[in-house]
């Protein structure tokens, strides 16, 4: 058992970009699965909210890789990285629950597409998914080795295909017991 | 694909987000009632995390509030109020609620005093 520092969107689906809310506030699936296994909850801010907005389009990682938008995500992952250096302290293990293929909260899998920009138009599908981390997770990462901190990582996986809850629940419950990515 | 949003956010003090034992499980209340959760610090962090947590959490306040997403707070946190001002934004009505009864009668009273939630104010997402 542990802290979970969660994504903002898990405890708070009216931070996603327009037409991503898959419920109408609190995301239970991972939810219920940090509980059930006795980890602590602590959330972790939306990224893209603050800077970009809420009428933001969807964006793979290179439109949201800016100097602006990476000063932002430092600013926030030293509060977040202090949070974590606390239970650190604690004795706690931490785990970064994160949500796979986001350009900013991606733990593994993030999104790229270097052409994408102007008009937005772009075909259904997930050609932009690669793996690899989002900014912000980037940063954090950045921010928690420079503190020496280890930690785990999961992520919600809405967005890649296949998605099936069973299997997202498995991972998660694979990364809270063992340790396992 | 259907935005499932509600337009509403509670703003949450971490002991009804990680309840100790026999103590109200706030989140799970605003879970079923379709809210959306803003935690706040919890309170033994350090004031320095914890003021850096919280100009966060206004940050992204006032963007919702600029849309019309309605707010709550439950619970309380030091240092909230003056979070939240620096942002311009005053305190949102609040309720300290010592069950899930309490918890989910002032939510929906607050679902009937605004339904639509940030419906029409707002120019977020499609519905």
């Amino acid at each position: 058992m542990g802290v979970a520092f969660v994504a903002h969107c898990l405890l708070n689906q009216n931070s996603k970009v327009g037409d991503g809310a898959h419920c109408a506030g609190v995301y239970s699936p991972i939810v219920d699965v940090l509980r059930d296994k006795g980890w602590r909850i602590e959330q972790m801010p939306c990224p893209e909210l603050a800077f970009a907005g809420l009428n933001r389009f969807w964006a793979v990682r290179e439109q949201y890789d800016t100097a602006a938008f990476r000063r932002h995500c430092r600013r926030l992952a030293v509060a977040v990285a202090g949070a974590i250096a606390a239970r650190v302290r604690q004795g706690e293990d931490v785990v970064l629950v994160g949500v796979e293929g986001s350009p900013s909260m991606g733990v593994t899998i993030t999104s790229s597409d270097p052409e994408r920009g102007g008009r937005p138009a772009w075909p259904d599908g997930s050609p932009e998914l690669t793996s690899g981390e989002g900014i912000f997770v980037e940063e954090l990462h950045s921010e928690l080795d420079r503190r020496g901190i280890a930690f785990l990582v999961a992520g919600e996986r809405h967005a890649i295909p296949g998605f099936e809850e069973a299997d997202q629940r498995t991972r998660l419950e694979s990364v809270l017991e063992r340790g396992d990515a | 694909m259907r935005d499932a949003r509600s337009y509403r956010i509670a703003l949450v003090a971490d002991c009804y987000v990680n309840p100790a034992p026999g103590q109200l499980d706030g989140l799970a209340v605003l879970a079923a009632a379709g809210w959306g959760v803003m935690q706040l610090p919890a309170d033994d962090y350090p004031a320095e995390v914890a003021q850096q947590l919280l100009a966060g959490i206004a940050e992204q306040v006032e963007e919702f509030s600029r849309h019309g997403y309605t707010f709550v707070l439950v619970g309380e946190r030091d240092g909230l109020a003056a979070a939240l001002a620096q942002a311009g934004l005053a305190v949102p009505d609040r309720i300290a609620p010592a069950s899930a009864d309490e918890l989910a009668g002032f939510l929906a009273l607050r679902y009937r005093q605004d339904p639509a939630g940030g419906a029409g104010r707002g120019v977020t997402g499609s519905r």
